[in-house]
C-alpha cells in the first residue's frame, strides 16, 4: 500500500519562471516596491543564457555598427551596474584592436560610429595597447580603448535573490518546473508544476505570472496559450582557459564574427563566442569545430591562444526576438521584448525575453513597472539607485576570491577542499546552509554553481570526492546519493570539458578517469 | 619612520620565465604529491601545492609577504616527487629575494653580512689571518701530543696544490680540534692538497638570504682563489650547500673556472677502494647501527644516485654492511632535515622543529644508534630535533669515523662520540 | 668549469618508468639483461596498488568479471587486436606470478594470481574487481564477502577519506559494517596526510599509540578497515605488528591521491632496481633515440649535462598522455619520442562520448602504437620501426585500460612479452 503523496499547494503575489538573471532582478526589484514572490527554475540559477555568456559588461561599442538603440542602453545600464551592484563587476577596461586583414574603413570609423552613442572610446597607438596588453598580435595596426567591464552573473543572481529574500518573504525553488497554466476567465488560476528532484507535483497560485525562461520563453508562454511570442535561438560557444591571459577585454575591431572577444573572467580568461542558428534548445553544448574556430580566430587577436591550457567550454543560447534579420545572429538587435499578453486575452501574465546579461536590470524594472501597476503598487523601481547588498553565502563565486578569505582566516582547521581554486570546509558548510536554493541532499553540482569547486585546471575530478566525503561526513549524505551527486558531477563537469581535452588537460582527463572510472567504477554503479 | 613594505611579485608571470616550458606552473594537475612529500606542509598553513596555486590565482601580496618562504628549504623534493616535474623552489628563492633586508630573518642576513665583510667568505667572520692563525696553532699542538703525526702538514696558500679544500667556518671558531681528522686523513692517502687564506669558507647564507648580488660576489671570491692557486679541483668537504652554492652559482653567473668541484664522500669512497684509506669495521665488535643522512645540497640537488651510492659504501666500509640500515626514503627522494636554506639560523625554532618531525621518525623507525651525514646543517638539524623530540642517536662526522677505524683519532676529536663509540677505541 | 661526460651501456634500454617499464626491468633481471632505465618516476605514485588483469569486458558488459582469463577469451572475439589477446595466457600468468613475487620479495608481499578476480573495496565504498592485491589490503575482501563485524576507521584531518561514506554506500551489502572518526597520534590539529601518516607508523612508538585508539575504536569487532596508512617501507611488517598490538584484523583500503600504496612502489622500485644492478636514471625523459647498426643511442640532459646510453635494444613503455609517451592536440594524437603513427579516431570530433561515465568508454582511450607480434612498434608503411625497438604498456593501441580494468595486465604481460623478445634478439 502506498501512501497518496499530498498535494503541495503554494500561495504566492507573484510567480516568476526562470531564475536567470532576469528572473532574480525582477524578484528583487519585486521586493524593494513591497511585492512578494516566488522565483522557480526548472533547474537552478543562471542554467541558461545568464551562465552561458562572457560575463562581459557591455560599453556598448560592440554594438554600434548593428544596434544603436542597445547600445546606448548597454551604456546607460553599465555605468548604473558599476554603481549599484560594484561587488560583482571587474573595471577592467576594454579594447578594440585590428589586425592584418581585417577592414581598414570599419576600423578607421570606429570612434566616430561611438559618439553618437556616447560612449567613450579613444585611440591608442598599437604600441601603447601592446603595452597594456603584451600578448595582443604584432600584427595590429589599429586600437581603441572603451570602458568594458566584467561582472559575474552568478554572484548578481544569488545576491539580487539574497536580497529580496531578506527585504520580504521572497523565495527561490530550484529544480521547480512548469508543466501547465490552468486559465479561467482571462486569467491564470494557478501554475502546476513538478519538482525535477522528487518527481512530485505542486499547483502554485498567484495573482500575477511573469515569464522570464529567455530562450525559453516562447515554449513557457505556450503553456498559456499564448502565441504572441516568437524567437529565434542562437547559439554560442565559448572557451575558459587556465589561466588570465590579459587584463582588459579584448574585442576585435571589426563587425562582430566568430572568436572575436577575450574577456578575463577574474583568475581566467573566455574566450568567444560562435553563433549558430539552433531550433532545439535541449541539446545545446559545444562541438569541436566551434572550438576550432574560435581558437584560430582568436590567435589571430592574441597568438598565444592557440598554445593555450583550456579548461572548459560551454554553450549558451541568445533568445532574439523574431523580428531579427540578416545573414548573421549577431546582427540582430539585442534588444529586448516585454509582452503583456493583452492581445491573448490574458490580464496577469507578462512575458520578458530577448536583451542580454548587462540590460538585465532594466529589463527587471519594466517587467516590474507593468506587473507593480497590475497590483495597484505604485511604489517606483530603486534599482537604479539602492546598492545590492553584499551577503555573505553568495561571495564565493568570486574567482581568487575564497583563497584570500580563507589565508586570511588563517585557520588550519578550515581544509581547503578545492585545492585548484581553493575552497575551504568553510565555504561548503555556509553555501549548503545558507545559499540561495539551499537544500537538504544538495547536489554538488548546485554548491559548485555557488562557489568556484570545480573551476579549476582538475574540473572537480579531486574536489568532486572530497566534497562528497566531507558532506557524507557532516551527515548530509546518508546513502548512495552522494555517491550518484558524485558521478553527476563529474558528468556535468565533463560535458564543459570534452571538447576542449588536448595537451595538458588530456594528461588531466587521463588521471581524473583512472581515479572516477578505474578505482571508484563510477561508469558501473547502479543509479536505483 | 616609515614602515618599509614588501615589493609585490608577479609570481605568475615568474613562474612562466624561469621555469621551463611543459614544467611550469600552468603545468600543475593539482595531484597534490608535492605537499604529501613536503616536511614544510602545513607551516604557516601553507604548502608547494597552496603556493602553486596561490600564483596561479593571483595572490602575490599574500605569496610575496608569507613567512612560509622562510621555512621552505628549498630543498626540490616537490619537484623529485612531481610527475610534471614543477620546481617551487626557485620562486621561493624570488620571494625571499624579494623582502627588504630588514623584514628578512636576521640571522641569516646576518650570516650573510659577516660573509661579505673578510676575504675569508666566513659566515662567523673569521678574517684570514686568524683562520691562518687557528690552522697554524692547531697543527702545532697536534704535531706535538700527537708524536704520530708530528709531520702533518695544513698547507696554506700553495700554489699548484691539486686539491683546494674548502672549510666550514664552525670547525676553526668554535672546534679547531674537528679539523684535525681531515689532515690526518689527506696525510695517510697523500693528497696533494692546500687551504687558502682567502675564500677558504664553505657556507653561503647570502644564497639563502635570497641576496643575488652578494651570492655572486662570495662564489666570484671563492672563483678567484682556486684559479689563482692553480687547483685543479675544488674539493668541497662536508658541508652540504657549500657544494651546490658553488656550482649553481658558477652557472648561473657564467663564470669562468679553470677547476673541477668534486665532493669529499666521492674521495673517500675512492681511497677505500683503492685501498689508501685502509679502513675497516672490525672496531665495531658491539654491533652499533649507523644510518646515513642524505644532504639534499649534494644528492638531490645536486649528484643524485652516484654520490649517495659512495656514502653508502663508505658507511659500509667503516661499520660494517650489517651494523648500517637505509632511512626510509632515502638517496634522492630523502626528506630534508630542515636544517637547511638557513632555517637554522632564521630563528624559527618552532616552524623549524615541526619540520624536523619527519627527519626524527625517519631516524627513529631505523633504530639506529648514529647517524653519519658530510653536512653541518644537517648535523645540528638532526641533534637539536633529537634533543627535543626525545631521540636516542647521535650524529657524527665522516671524518671521525674514519679516523675512529683508522685507530687515529686524538683525544680532542671526539666530541661528537657517545659512550658507546669511545668504547670502541 | 670543467665536467666529464657521462656514458653508459646496456643490453637492454627500457623507456619509462610507469608499471610497464619497472615490470620489464624485472623480468630483464630475471633473465640476466644488462639493463639501464629511464623516465619520470612521478607517474607511477598514482598507481591504487591493486594490479588489474582483467575486470570488465566494456564496451559489452557494463559489469565486472568474475574470471578474468576468461574474459580474455571474450576479448579475443571482440578486441582481437587487444595485446591481452596477443600473448599466451599461461605468459601472462608467469608474468603476474614473477611481478608479484619480486614485490613480495622487496617487502610489499601481493596475493598471487588466482583463477579468478576478487572483489575489492573502494574509499567510495563501492568494489572493484583485480587480480592481486597487496597482503595489507586482503582482509578487506574476505570480510566484505563473509559480512564479518567490521569497523571502518578514518581520521580527523584526512580529506578525502570518509568512513561514513564508506559505510553509506556499503550497509545494504555488509549490515555490520560500522565507522569511526578517531585522531592520529600526535597530528591531532590541521590537515594530515596519508603519507606522513604512514611513515610516522613505521616508528614502534607512533604504533603503539595508534593501536590503544584502534582497539578503543574496534569495540566488539575484530576487523577493522582503515585508509592505506600501514607503512611506507615495510607494510607488511606494519601491519603484523599493529595487529599483534591490536589483537584485531586490519586491512587497508586504498585513498586517492597522493595516497600510499603508489608512493610504496615508487620507493621500493627507485631503492631496489638499482641494487639489484639496473643502471635507474629516474626524473629524466629521453631527449632522442636514435637506432644505429647494432643497436640504439640514447640522449637526455640532467643538471649535470649531457648522459649517453648505448644499448642493443629498446622497449618503450612511455605511457599514455600522463607520462607524455603520447601526445594529444588539437590536431590529434602523435608519439613525440619518435614520431611512430598513432592509430586514432579519425577526427577530435570522435575522441569523446556525450556522458562521461558512459560505460563504453571513450574511443581515444585506445588510440596507440601498432606493434608485429614480437611487439615491435610499426612505422608508417607497417614494418618494424627497428628490429631492435619494442613497445610494451598502455601506448599500445586497442585497448582502454582505464574502462578495462586492465592497466596492470596490459603492463605487465606487454612487458614480458617484450622483454621475451629482446631476449630473442640478443641471443
Amino acid at each position: 500500500m502506498t501512501q497518496k503523496p499530498k498535494e503541495q499547494r503554494i500561495e504566492t503575489e507573484v510567480l516568476i519562471i526562470g531564475a536567470g538573471v532576469t528572473g532574480a532582478g525582477i524578484m528583487r526589484d519585486l521586493a524593494l516596491r513591497g511585492v512578494q514572490s516566488l522565483l522557480i527554475d526548472r533547474k537552478d540559477l543562471c542554467a541558461g543564457a545568464s551562465g552561458g555568456n562572457h560575463g562581459l559588461l557591455h560599453s556598448g561599442s560592440r554594438y554600434i555598427s548593428s544596434d544603436l538603440h542597445s547600445a546606448i542602453e548597454c551604456r546607460e545600464e553599465s555605468t548604473i551596474l558599476k554603481h549599484v551592484a560594484s561587488q560583482c563587476i571587474e573595471e577592467t577596461g576594454g579594447l578594440f584592436v585590428a589586425v592584418e586583414g581585417d577592414d581598414p574603413g570599419f576600423a578607421e570609423n570606429f570612434a566616430a560610429l561611438c559618439q553618437p552613442a556616447g560612449i567613450a572610446c579613444d585611440q591608442i597607438s598599437c604600441a601603447d595597447a601592446k603595452k597594456l596588453e603584451p600578448l595582443l598580435s604584432d600584427r595590429l595596426f589599429k586600437a581603441y580603448r572603451v570602458p568594458d567591464a566584467t561582472i559575474d552573473p552568478f554572484r548578481l543572481a544569488l545576491l539580487n535573490v539574497a536580497h529580496a529574500q531578506m527585504l520580504n518573504n521572497s523565495s527561490f525553488r530550484p529544480h521547480t518546473e512548469i508543466l501547465l497554466f490552468t486559465v479561467k476567465d482571462g486569467k491564470i488560476e494557478s501554475a502546476t508544476c513538478r519538482d525535477n528532484r522528487t518527481n512530485t507535483t505542486l499547483t502554485i497560485y498567484a495573482k500575477q505570472y511573469i515569464n522570464a525562461g529567455g530562450a525559453w520563453a516562447m515554449n513557457i508562454a505556450q503553456l498559456a496559450g499564448c502565441k504572441d511570442v516568437s524567437l529565434l535561438y542562437s547559439k554560442g560557444t565559448l572557451l575558459v582557459s587556465h589561466d588570465r591571459l590579459t587584463t582588459h577585454v579584448i574585442n576585435r575591431l571589426r563587425p562582430p564574427g566568430d572568436g572575436d572577444i577575450l574577456v578575463p573572467g577574474g583568475t581566467v580568461s573566455v574566450l568567444g563566442t560562435t553563433s549558430i542558428r539552433v531550433d532545439d534548445l535541449e541539446t545545446v553544448k559545444p562541438t569541436v569545430a566551434e572550438i576550432d574556430i574560435n581558437v584560430r580566430e582568436g590567435a589571430a587577436m592574441i597568438p598565444t591562444l592557440a598554445a593555450a591550457r583550456y579548461i572548459r567550454a560551454f554553450s549558451g543560447v541568445r533568445p532574439l526576438l523574431q523580428s531579427a534579420g540578416g545573414s548573421d545572429d549577431r546582427e540582430a538587435t539585442r534588444g529586448f521584448a516585454l509582452l503583456d499578453h493583452s492581445t491573448q486575452n490574458l490580464s496577469n501574465f507578462s512575458t520578458i525575453t530577448g536583451g542580454k546579461l548587462t540590460t538585465y536590470r532594466l529589463m527587471a524594472e519594466k517587467t516590474c513597472d507593468l506587473v507593480a501597476e497590475r497590483l495597484n503598487n505604485s511604489e517606483p523601481c530603486q534599482t537604479h539607485i539602492t546598492p545590492l547588498p553584499d551577503e555573505e553565502s553568495c561571495k564565493w563565486t568570486e574567482p581568487g576570491a575564497s583563497p584570500k578569505y580563507w589565508y586570511k582566516a588563517n585557520d588550519p582547521e578550515d581544509m581547503i577542499l578545492c585545492e585548484c581554486e581553493m575552497v575551504p570546509q568553510s565555504a561548503i558548510d555556509e553555501i549548503v546552509k545558507d545559499a540561495p536554493g539551499a537544500e537538504k541532499e544538495m547536489t554538488l553540482k548546485a554548491i559548485a554553481l555557488r562557489s568556484r569547486a570545480g573551476k579549476g585546471p582538475c574540473q572537480g575530478s579531486f574536489c568532486g570526492i572530497r566534497i562528497a566525503s566531507y558532506l557524507y561526513d557532516q551527515g548530509h549524505y546518508h546513502d548512495t546519493t552522494g555517491l550518484i551527486h558524485m558521478r553527476d558531477f563529474f558528468n556535468e563537469r565533463f560535458k564543459g570539458t570534452r571538447t576542449v581535452t588536448w595537451g595538458l588537460q588530456a594528461a588531466q582527463m587521463e588521471l581524473a578517469e583512472a581515479l572516477h572510472c578505474g578505482l571508484l567504477g563510477l561508469d558501473n554503479i547502479n543509479d536505483d | 619612520m616609515t614602515e618599509t613594505t614588501i615589493p609585490i611579485i608577479n609570481f605568475k608571470e615568474k613562474a612562466e620565465e624561469l621555469l621551463p616550458e611543459g614544467a611550469s606552473f600552468e603545468a600543475c594537475l593539482t595531484c597534490g604529491l608535492c605537499s604529501s612529500g613536503c616536511p614544510a606542509s602545513g607551516i604557516e598553513n601553507m604548502d608547494p601545492r597552496k603556493f602553486i596555486r596561490m600564483a596561479m590565482l593571483g595572490m602575490d601580496k599574500e605569496l610575496s609577504t608569507s613567512k612560509w618562504v622562510w621555512a621552505c628549504t628549498q630543498c626540490k623534493r616537490c619537484q623529485h616527487v612531481c610527475p610534471m616535474s614543477i620546481d617551487v623552489s626557485q620562486l621561493v628563492f624570488l620571494a625571499r629575494s624579494n623582502w627588504p633586508q630588514e623584514k628578512k630573518p636576521a640571522g641569516i642576513v646576518r650570516s650573510c653580512q659577516l660573509i661579505q665583510s673578510t676575504d675569508s667568505t666566513s659566515a662567523m667572520g673569521l678574517p684570514p689571518e686568524d683562520f691562518v692563525f687557528v690552522v697554524q696553532d692547531v697543527l702545532e699542538e697536534v704535531r706535538e701530543l700527537q708524536p704520530e703525526f708530528k709531520n702533518l702538514q695544513a698547507p696554506m696558500d700553495k700554489k699548484g696544490a691539486h686539491f683546494f679544500v674548502n672549510q666550514n667556518s664552525r670547525e676553526p671558531m668554535s672546534e679547531p680540534d674537528e679539523m684535525v681528522p681531515l689532515w690526518k686523513i689527506f696525510d695517510i692517502v697523500g693528497a696533494d692538497w692546500t687551504y687558502s687564506s682567502r675564500a677558504w669558507a664553505a657556507e653561503n647564507f647570502c644564497m639563502f638570504s635570497g641576496n643575488e648580488e652578494a651570492w655572486r660576489e662570495v662564489i666570484q671570491k671563492r672563483v678567484d682563489a682556486v684559479n689563482e692557486l692553480g687547483c685543479e679541483v675544488w674539493l668541497n668537504t662536508e658541508c652540504g650547500h657549500s657544494y651546490y652554492t658553488m656550482w649553481n652559482g658558477i652557472n648561473r653567473f657564467g663564470m669562468e673556472a679553470d677547476f673541477k668541484l668534486e665532493s669529499l664522500v666521492t674521495y673517500y669512497a675512492r681511497w677505500i677502494r683503492e685501498g689508501k684509506l685502509p679502513v675497516n669495521s672490525d672496531w665495531n665488535r658491539k654491533n652499533i647501527i649507523f644510518t646515513v643522512q642524505d644532504p639534499c645540497m649534494i644528492v638531490r640537488k645536486a649528484y643524485g644516485e652516484s654520490i649517495a651510492e659512495d656514502m653508502r659504501f663508505v658507511t659500509k666500509s667503516l661499520v660494517g654492511e650489517e651494523n648500517f640500515i637505509d632511512m626510509q626514503p632515502n638517496r634522492s627522494a630523502n626528506y630534508c632535515c630542515g636544517g637547511g636554506g638557513g632555517f637554522l639560523q632564521a630563528g624559527m625554532t618552532e616552524h623549524r622543529r615541526t619540520y624536523g618531525k619527519r627527519k626524527f621518525d625517519q631516524i627513529a623507525a631505523t633504530g639506529a644508534s648514529y647517524v653519519l651525514t658530510p653536512c653541518h646543517n644537517c648535523h645540528s638539524q638532526m641533534e637539536d630535533i633529537g634533543h627535543h623530540y626525545g631521540g636516542n642517536y647521535g650524529v657524527v662526522h665522516f671524518w671521525t669515523l674514519i679516523c675512529l677505524s683508522l685507530g687515529i683519532l686524538g683525544e680532542n676529536e671526539r666530541t661528537y662520540l657517545g659512550p658507546d663509540l669511545l668504547e670502541c677505541i | 668549469m670543467i665536467e666529464e661526460d657521462r656514458n653508459f651501456t646496456a643490453e637492454l634500454a627500457v623507456i619509462g618508468t610507469g608499471l610497464a617499464g619497472f615490470a620489464a626491468s624485472i623480468f630483464a633481471l630475471k633473465r640476466d639483461i644488462k639493463t639501464a632505465q629511464i623516465g619520470n618516476t612521478g607517474a607511477v605514485a598514482y598507481t591504487t596498488g591493486y594490479l588489474d588483469l582483467l575486470g570488465s569486458l566494456s564496451p559489452d558488459y557494463p559489469s565486472s568479471i568474475e574470471d578474468p582469463w576468461q574474459g580474455i577469451e571474450q576479448l579475443k572475439d571482440s578486441h582481437p587486436g587487444h595485446p591481452l589477446c596477443r600473448i599466451p595466457k599461461t605468459d601472462i600468468f608467469t608474468a603476474f606470478e614473477q611481478f608479484t613475487s619480486f614485490l613480495g620479495e622487496c617487502g610489499i608481499t601481493y596475493t598471487p594470481p588466482e583463477k579468478s578476480n576478487i572483489r575489492v573495496l573502494t574509499p567510495a565504498g563501492t568494489l572493484k574487481p583485480t587480480l592481486c592485491v597487496p597482503s595489507t589490503m586482503k582482509v578487506g575482501s574476505t570480510a566484505f564477502s563473509q559480512k564479518e563485524p567490521c569497523v571502518i576507521i578514518d581520521f580527523k584531518g584526512l580529506k578525502g577519506f570518509s568512513s561514513r561514506q564508506v559505510v553509506a554506500n556499503l550497509k545494504d551489502k555488509w549490515p555490520k559494517l560500522s565507522s569511526r572518526r578517531v585522531e592520529f597520534p600526535d597530528m591531532a590539529s590541521g590537515e594530515i596526510y596519508p603519507e606522513v601518516m604512514a611513515r610516522s607508523l613505521e616508528v614502534p612508538a607512533t604504533r603503539e599509540k595508534l593501536a590503544k585508539i584502534l582497539v578503543e575504536a574496534a569495540e566488539d569487532a575484530k576487523i577493522i578497515g582503515l585508509p592505506a596508512i600501514l607503512g611506507m617501507h615495510t607494510p607488511d611488517l606494519v601491519r603484523e605488528k599493529m595487529e599483534q598490538l591490536t589483537g584485531l584484523q586490519i586491512f587497508e583500503i586504498p585513498t586517492m591521491p597522493p595516497s600510499v600504496p603508489g608512493i610504496r612502489l615508487r620507493e621500493m622500485f627507485e631503492q631496489l632496481l638499482p641494487q639489484k644492478g639496473v643502471i635507474l636514471i629516474p626524473q629524466q625523459k629521453v631527449d632522442k633515440l636514435v637506432f644505429i647498426e647494432d643497436g640504439a643511442q640514447l640522449s637526455l640532459s640532467d643538471s649535470f649535462g649531457p648522459i649517453t646510453i648505448h644499448s642493443k635494444s629498446v622497449i618503450l613503455a612511455t605511457g599514455r598522455f600522463l607520462s607524455g609517451g603520447l601526445e594529444a592536440s588539437i590536431d590529434g594524437v602523435s608519439e613525440p619520442l619518435l614520431n611512430l603513427p598513432v592509430t586514432q579516431p579519425a577526427s577530435r570530433r570522435k575522441w569523446y562520448r556525450e556522458k562521461y561515465t558512459d560505460y563504453r568508454g571513450h574511443s581515444v582511450n585506445s588510440a596507440g602504437i601498432e606493434v608485429d607480434s614480437s611487439f615491435r612498434p610499426l612505422d608508417s608503411r607497417g614494418q618494424p620501426y627497428s628490429k631492435n625497438l619494442f613497445a610494451a604498456g598502455v601506448i599500445l593501441a586497442h585497448q582502454d585500460w582505464i574502462r578495462g580494468r586492465c592497466g596492470a595486465g596490459v603492463a605487465i604481460a606487454t612487458a614480458y612479452k617484450a622483454v621475451e623478445e629482446v631476449e630473442k634478439l640478443l641471443t
